[in-house]
């Protein structure tokens, strides 16, 4: 594809993504008549909460080195919507969450996170650590002496969320990482793990709000008709006729799509 | 009954879309002059279009650079606090800032970091490969079903794979199919997904649906 190929994709790939963001309440009621996709990694969290409450040990939630102002700002934002709606589930307790990070412009978020979402004093609530290795080590003791609850992993984590979670055994810990390394040792040490996608729709679950969940149904939609347009870009190629393939094409498709959108919004 | 937006979380979400569309825009369709067919000045037009993104990115480095102070203030801040309930690791690091300022600034070289930094910094890396170890070896204990069993399976290949031994072709050519196909497949897959999930949270931030600017 050259490059106004791409560049008209892309445009048309964002209009289609705010329509979706915006009709996505129809898509929304539909799936909530036939159950909403499951996320078994998400079951334990109403336990663990509780169990920080009646304990009164902190929960320790980590946006790990996701940045705002850097490429990863999507999901220190996600995961910080996420850690919104949890700590709001466990506002009860009487031992204010932790939140850490290792990206210094991500403090004020972590910090904003706590305010809004704990009613009690929540200033030791932000904790910032240096990156890498140092993040995994400092943040090992810190938890230690705190005595987590739980630890709740959601961002930009490396292979240092090994050290993170050995650590972690006396509580129980949920990882994701929008890393591939970080994933893979999440998936072997984390109690529960969420995996790629699931990070950016996890407020969803936790959260009653409607306008949380639809990032889940717009990712639960692009999803399916990513897999459509494999599958045929597949079968297309199989068959020798992918040059017919073209942004004229993709623009047509998308328009349809569109105002296929916008129809049964105004139905709804 | 639905909460009205304050002032204030209308202003921030007024400038966050602005100011997001604007660069987002101007990154999507800056810096091609093909754009504009055979337009008179379309280099100029498209160089123009380019410019907010620049500018933008360019704030936004300044602005990543300086916020290291920010992640300095905000790690003495949580110690000095913590020394109340007696933490002796808080005091520890205090010390530890105090003793580094005065001898950077004292003797003006670097002979903490390589004395005492890069040791220990090497140290955790050691302590990394064998947490590493550590919960391979504990996947099944946490995940006893198919796919921990898998996982392992994996794991055990590519390792004696990497060998190198003569041996050992058949599970050298068994690794690199596994690396080449399942494997590669999975990460592209994984990595579809986060950049759905970017696209979507990013422009719900920009569209001012996001919390951090609601406010």
């Amino acid at each position: 594809m050259d490059q106004t190929t791409v560049q008209v994709f892309s445009v048309l790939f964002v209009m289609a993504t705010v329509v979706l963001l915006y009709t996505a309440r129809f898509f929304e009621r539909r799936r909530r008549q036939r159950a909403q996709r499951q996320m078994a990694a998400l079951e334990r969290l109403p336990a663990w909460t509780s169990q920080s409450i009646e304990s009164s040990r902190p929960l320790h939630l980590s946006l790990g080195a996701s940045a705002v102002g850097g490429e990863d700002t999507p999901s220190a934002l996600a995961g910080a919507e996420f850690f919104y709606h949890l700590i709001q589930s466990g506002a009860a307790g009487d031992q204010a969450p932790t939140i850490s990070t290792s990206s210094p412009t991500s403090v004020p978020l972590a910090q904003d996170t706590a305010r809004r979402a704990w009613e009690g004093d929540s200033l030791l609530s932000a904790r910032w650590y240096p990156p890498g290795l140092a993040f995994a080590g400092g943040l090992s003791a810190a938890m230690a002496e705190d005595e987590a609850a739980a630890q709740i992993l959601a961002g930009k984590l490396g292979p240092e969320l090994a050290l993170i979670l050995d650590g972690a055994d006396r509580g129980g810990s949920l990882a994701v990482s929008d890393q591939l390394e970080g994933q893979a040792v999440a998936f072997a040490m984390a109690d529960e793990t969420l995996i790629g996608e699931e990070l950016y729709a996890a407020a969803g679950y936790v959260s009653d709000e409607a306008s949380a969940s639809r990032v889940a149904v717009v990712i639960d939609v692009w999803r399916g008709l990513l897999i459509i347009g494999l599958t045929l870009a597949l079968l297309l190629a199989y068959a020798g006729i992918l040059p017919w393939l073209s942004w004229q094409l993709l623009l047509a498709a998308v328009v349809a799509a569109t105002v296929l959108g916008l129809i049964l919004a105004r139905r709804s | 009954m639905r909460r009205m937006p304050s002032l204030g979380s209308a202003i921030s979400s007024l400038v966050a879309f602005a100011v997001g569309m604007t660069t987002l825009l101007s990154l999507l369709l800056g810096d091609n002059p093909e754009l504009f067919g055979e337009q008179p000045g379309r280099e100029i037009l498209a160089e123009r279009i380019a410019a907010p993104g620049d500018v933008m990115l360019r704030l936004a480095t300044l602005m990543v650079a300086l916020s290291i102070v920010l992640g300095v203030a905000n790690l003495l801040h949580v110690h000095v606090l913590r020394l109340r309930r007696h933490s002796l690791t808080s005091a520890v690091l205090l010390a530890s800032f105090a003793f580094t300022l005065y001898w950077h600034v004292a003797q003006g070289d670097a002979t903490l970091l390589e004395a005492v930094l890069v040791p220990i910094e090497s140290a955790l890396a050691a302590l990394l490969c064998l947490s590493l170890v550590h919960g391979a070896s504990r996947v099944l204990q946490k995940r006893a079903d198919i796919w921990g069993a898998l996982f392992v399976l994996v794991v055990i290949i590519v390792l004696l794979g990497s060998l190198g031994l003569a041996e050992l072709a058949p599970v050298q050519t068994m690794r690199d199919w596994l690396m080449a196909v399942p494997v590669s497949a999975g990460a592209r897959a994984i990595l579809l997904g986060i950049a759905l999930g970017v696209i979507v949270a990013g422009l719900r931030a920009l569209l001012g649906q996001d919390r951090a600017y609601r406010g």
